[in-house]
């Protein structure tokens, strides 16, 4: 998976950052304005459809002035982040994570604030679903964030390919093809077998939540490589199998052509996140509408992709007044009007009873409910499975290219040796 | 070239009266207040000349150099609570790194298929340039407009081009009854296509430079060669390479030295912005090996170890081709 | 500019230099269609990025999926609004203009000042200290933006233009090109003939070596340009971002899980109109160089 354009919403455009551009003034590390205002830093990437809620904020707060410095892709956001944590000045007072990112913070943990301490004492963890308070979660127990967004998993699927393979493509007719992974990798058989195309889009895509809804991940909690000893290895070869069997699309997720494979009907299914809905519509284009669906099934239960959380950094200079703007704006009320903005899924249980998210539709996957469903889906997510520092490296850059190599015709042997050694160089 | 030619007159094709030590003999006897004024401008000028760009380096440019090398004798992972010292172990572990290794012939391997065409394209080019064109202006800045073209469309130009399954390299290939070729796997086509990349963005600007020195050749040189009755391509190979001497020098070790730090482009054809370059790393390049281990893996410690690995490759290929550059450009002249 | 078009009168090429215009030389000839159809070649692959960047630009998103179009659209002035509404682009643009027109007349300037030096004058240490410039040049400079984003934090100066300027006032690309050319397009003599006259150092630079040398600063002038002009990652780590240069700026239009390409290459296109018009500029630079040089128009 790509967390480069992970992140938040899906909407491009946005006045209000203009707006904001030509009233803030190159301040660069003022922490008051001429007025004697605090000025609070808040670094975002994406969309986190905020605008608006500073607004709210500073008319609520008049002693506070906020500057957003916003990146528009999540790897130069990181990037910048890691620099200057590693500089140890220039950072934002709240920044912003995205969950792909996470482990590495986890392993700086020190350089963050720990919100439990700082943080406004009505902020209870319960505020959260549990497994998004979990993964930010410390051993030693510090919180170092406050969960904005999510990513639900739920199978997405082409109603007209599935009937023209002659298999169920109705809602309660998929349930079993998606029931759980066996049976979703017969069904891909089946489509294979019967129109000569592919079932999904990519071995990667497939992996990667088979893999997180394992209970051991690539380490243990005592940060000892366990890709040998858990489940990764019957995995891998399943996901090889089906790739050995013509299911995949063997498209580099985010890639152009990836991209293109949608508008060419490349693949039947899509393992797809709350926020992959749109990327799909725009895709796929106009003549697909209606043609795609979204199920609730999904196989082995649930799983979440994305989401993001504000930290508070140790650099900054004004952390309590930061911490509680955190708060706020990851508080049901704000993140529903986020994601009423932006689209940005809520992390937060009261957020996921609100009638204005569960009233959600969309009219290009045929008018499916789509907040009450990724809501349900939300609460299926397993426990937060432990992720070691090096988690998103073997992800990236040891298991993603070695079942990509699979798909250009390495043998699953070969490619699950490299995935060893790979991940004991990572781990190093 | 081992053919002579002779050259009545020119600067460059004879040899150098040798340069003057410095202008303080011409009066010996008098020494007056302005003798010793223009004694201090010989002296002191070409310091001043110099110094803003050792002031300029001192202050931006030393510290992150002695700042690496001093990184790479740690096991510093950016961020991590404690850095142990660990001497030359980065190097060592370098040493024995198949990745690196692998990185480093997939990096010369594109600088083979890439600066030694281009090189040989742009003087060629040039060449062309350099004739009474109509609208000259016009197409000197066309050969360099591939330079000045943004990385996000050539992103997209390149993936459509290039691309295994929809690109517009394999349609034709299969029109034609060739086989399709998967870019992305195959490790000699990668590097063909990032070479593709590579020369495409830099033949021209590299004829440029080399037009801009030919420009500095005296016609009179020419004249004297045509009196003898040398043909164009005699002209070519015996007066204005020879001349061309510092510029081919400048082209050769400048595109030695970007050919061998090689990034953006293997960066820009792996699809979807990954570090890998490629499923089994076909196309990864030492420096975006070192990127990925700096700022995806964030060993800055090991990173650091292959900048200064790749220093010394560098500066060996380069003195070489120095070396080479120098002795192949002065075979026509004396 | 100011050297680039200044006092291009004092010192023409000696008169032996220049004088013979003989007729028949290579370069001399009217080239023929072979010439014009190479060249023809290269220039449609050259321009074809920039021709194909306003065709995508001036459809709407839902043209250019599938096979991408060959012809232009009329939408660019609709995604033209579409890239100032989402970004500071006026903002940017000045910023972006701040810094590329400094960064280039510095570099011009101070690398044509130390080629001339390396090359033409003598001084104690000048071989170790031109193989030092070099070796500068084949250091990765990747890793190099931590340090020195801590140097510019201690500067305060992190946040500022001249964080952007300053690194790269003078380059040591430019020392070592203005160097070579020097010391084949400036003969000698000339110089000795102005220290003869009694011009200072600086008069000599200024009046000799800097009229010889103008094709060579041109083209250090647009190269300079437009790796400043297109640098990323540096300024997007060191300036405000409600303050940014134009690459920072653009970055923004790919926010969001859906690239829309037509906005994107809107954006970009409408951004190298600043180069082009800095291309025109010295180009003509370039030509006029070899107009001294003693070729008929």
């Amino acid at each position: 998976m790509r967390y480069r354009r992970a992140g938040l919403a899906k909407a491009l455009a946005c006045t209000a950052v203009v707006a904001l551009a030509a009233t803030a003034c190159g301040s660069g590390g003022s922490t008051t304005t001429s007025d004697g205002k605090t000025v609070l830093t808040i670094a975002t990437f994406n969309e986190f459809g905020y605008e608006e809620l500073f607004k709210e904020y500073e008319a609520a707060n008049p002693n506070v002035k906020i500057e957003q410095r916003k990146t528009g892709q999540g790897a130069p956001h990181h990037q910048n982040l890691f620099t200057k944590l590693t500089a140890g000045s220039g950072l934002a007072d709240i920044e912003g994570i995205e969950e792909g990112y996470l482990a590495k913070v986890m392993a700086q943990s020190s350089k963050f604030e720990d919100l439990k301490k700082i943080g406004p004492s009505d902020v209870r963890e319960d505020r959260w679903l549990q497994w998004k308070v979990d993964a930010v979660t410390t051993k030693d127990g510090k919180l170092i964030g406050y969960g904005t967004d999510i990513g639900p998993l739920a199978m997405c699927y082409r109603k007209d390919l599935l009937e023209a393979a002659n298999m169920p493509s109705d809602a309660e007719g998929v349930k079993a093809l998606f029931e759980n992974w066996d049976s979703y990798f017969a069904a891909g058989d089946q489509y294979v077998k019967a129109t000569g195309k592919a079932w999904f889009d990519s071995a990667s895509q497939v992996f990667n939540p088979m893999h997180n809804q394992e209970k051991v991940g690539y380490f243990d909690a005592d940060d000892k490589l366990a890709i040998e000893t858990n489940n990764d290895k019957k995995l891998f070869e399943q996901v090889v199998k089906a790739v050995e069997g013509g299911q995949s699309a063997k498209l580099v997720a985010w890639s152009d052509e990836w991209k293109r494979g949608f508008k060419e009907s490349a693949f039947a299914t899509k393992v797809c996140p709350s926020w992959m809905l749109g990327g799909i519509r725009e895709n796929s284009g106009p003549e697909h509408k209606g043609k795609w669906a979204v199920s609730a099934s999904f196989p082995g239960g649930g799983g979440n992709w994305g989401g993001s959380y504000l930290a508070v950094p140790t650099q900054g200079k004004n952390k309590e007044e930061a911490a509680k703007l955190a708060a706020w704006l990851t508080a049901p009320e704000q993140q529903i009007k986020a994601f009423k903005a932006k689209g940005t899924f809520p992390s937060q249980t009261q957020a996921l009873i609100s009638p204005e998210l569960l009233n959600q539709t969309d009219e290009y996957f045929g008018g499916e409910k789509v907040g009450l469903l990724f809501a349900e889906q939300a609460n299926k997510v397993p426990a937060a499975q432990y992720k070691g520092p090096e988690d998103g490296a073997i992800q990236e850059n040891v298991i993603a290219p070695a079942l990509q190599s699979v798909e250009q015709g390495t043998s699953g042997a070969d490619a699950w040796n490299t995935v060893v050694e790979g991940a004991k160089k990572a781990a190093k | 070239m081992t053919t002579e030619l002779t050259v009545t007159s020119g600067r460059g094709a004879e040899p150098r009266p040798p340069r003057r030590e410095d202008n303080d003999d011409i009066t010996p006897a008098k020494v007056n207040w302005r003798h010793r004024l223009t004694h201090l401008d010989v002296k002191v000028s070409p310091y001043l000349y110099i110094a803003p760009f050792f002031i300029v380096f001192g202050l931006v440019g030393l510290f992150p150099l002695l700042y690496t090398a001093y990184l790479s004798l740690f096991d510093w992972e950016m961020g991590a609570d404690e850095q142990p010292f660990v001497g030359l172990d980065n190097y060592t572990t370098l040493l024995a790194d198949s990745q690196f290794w692998n990185a480093m012939v997939n990096t010369l391997s594109i600088f083979v298929l890439s600066s030694g065409p281009q090189v040989v394209v742009a003087v060629l080019l040039a060449a062309l340039l350099n004739t009474a064109l109509r609208g000259r202006t016009a197409w000197r800045m066309g050969v360099l407009l591939p330079y000045v073209a943004s990385l996000v469309a050539l992103t997209i130009i390149f993936a459509n081009l290039f691309g295994p399954q929809y690109g517009m390299v394999n349609n034709i290939l299969e029109f034609v009854g060739i086989d399709r070729i998967d870019w992305q796997a195959e490790r000699w086509w990668s590097h063909v296509a990032i070479a593709t990349m590579v020369n495409w963005r830099w033949t021209g600007y590299n004829a440029l430079i080399v037009l801009a020195a030919m420009q500095a050749i005296p016609r009179d040189v020419y004249e004297a060669a045509w009196v003898d009755g040398a043909s164009k391509m005699r002209q070519f190979f015996s007066i204005t390479l020879p001349l061309l001497r510092p510029t081919m020098i400048f082209v050769v070790v400048t595109s030695t030295i970007g050919g061998l730090q090689i990034f953006t482009e293997p960066k820009l054809f792996a699809p979807a912005g990954s570090n890998n370059g490629g499923s089994q790393n076909q196309y990864q390049t030492v420096v975006l090996y070192m990127y990925q281990s700096g700022f995806e893996g964030f060993d800055l410690g090991y990173a650091s170890a292959i900048a200064w690995v790749l220093f010394l490759v560098i500066i060996g290929i380069a003195g070489v081709n120095f070396l080479i550059t120098r002795r192949l450009a002065s075979t026509g002249g004396s | 500019m100011a050297v680039i078009h200044g006092r291009r009168t004092v010192v023409e090429r000696p008169p032996d230099k220049g004088a013979g215009k003989g007729k028949g030389t290579l370069s001399d000839r009217r080239p023929g269609f072979t010439v014009y159809g190479i060249l023809i070649a290269f220039i449609l692959g050259s321009a074809f990025p920039f021709y194909w960047s306003y065709v995508v630009a001036s459809h709407n998103d839902a043209d250019i999926k599938g096979d991408p179009p060959l012809i232009p659209g009329g939408n660019f002035f609709a995604n033209a609004n579409r890239v100032l509404d989402t970004i500071p682009f006026w903002k940017a643009l000045g910023n972006s203009v701040i810094v590329s027109g400094t960064v280039t007349l510095s570099v011009v300037i101070l690398s044509t000042l130390a080629g001339f030096a390396f090359a033409k004058l003598r001084f104690k240490g000048r071989g170790p200290l031109m193989v030092f410039v070099v070796a500068t040049l084949a250091v990765p400079t990747q890793l190099g933006i931590i340090p020195l984003f801590m140097t510019m934090s201690e500067l305060g100066w992190s946040g500022t233009l001249g964080a952007v300027i300053v690194p790269n006032l003078v380059t040591a690309f430019g020392v070592f090109w203005m160097r070579q050319y020097i010391a084949d397009a400036v003969p000698d003599e000339l110089i000795e003939a102005a220290r003869m006259d009694g011009c200072s150092m600086i008069r000599t630079f200024w009046h000799v070596c800097l009229p010889a040398v103008r094709p060579a600063a041109a083209m250090l002038g647009i190269f300079t340009f437009m790796t400043s002009w297109n640098d990323f990652l540096w300024p997007l780590i060191v300036l405000d971002p409600s303050d940014p240069t134009m690459q920072v700026a653009l970055e923004k239009l790919q926010s969001g899980y859906y690239v829309d390409n037509t906005l994107v290459l809107a954006g970009t296109t409408m951004a190298t109109v600043p180069i082009l018009i800095v291309f025109l500029v010295l180009g003509r630079q370039i030509v006029a160089g070899i107009m001294q040089g003693a070729v008929k128009g």
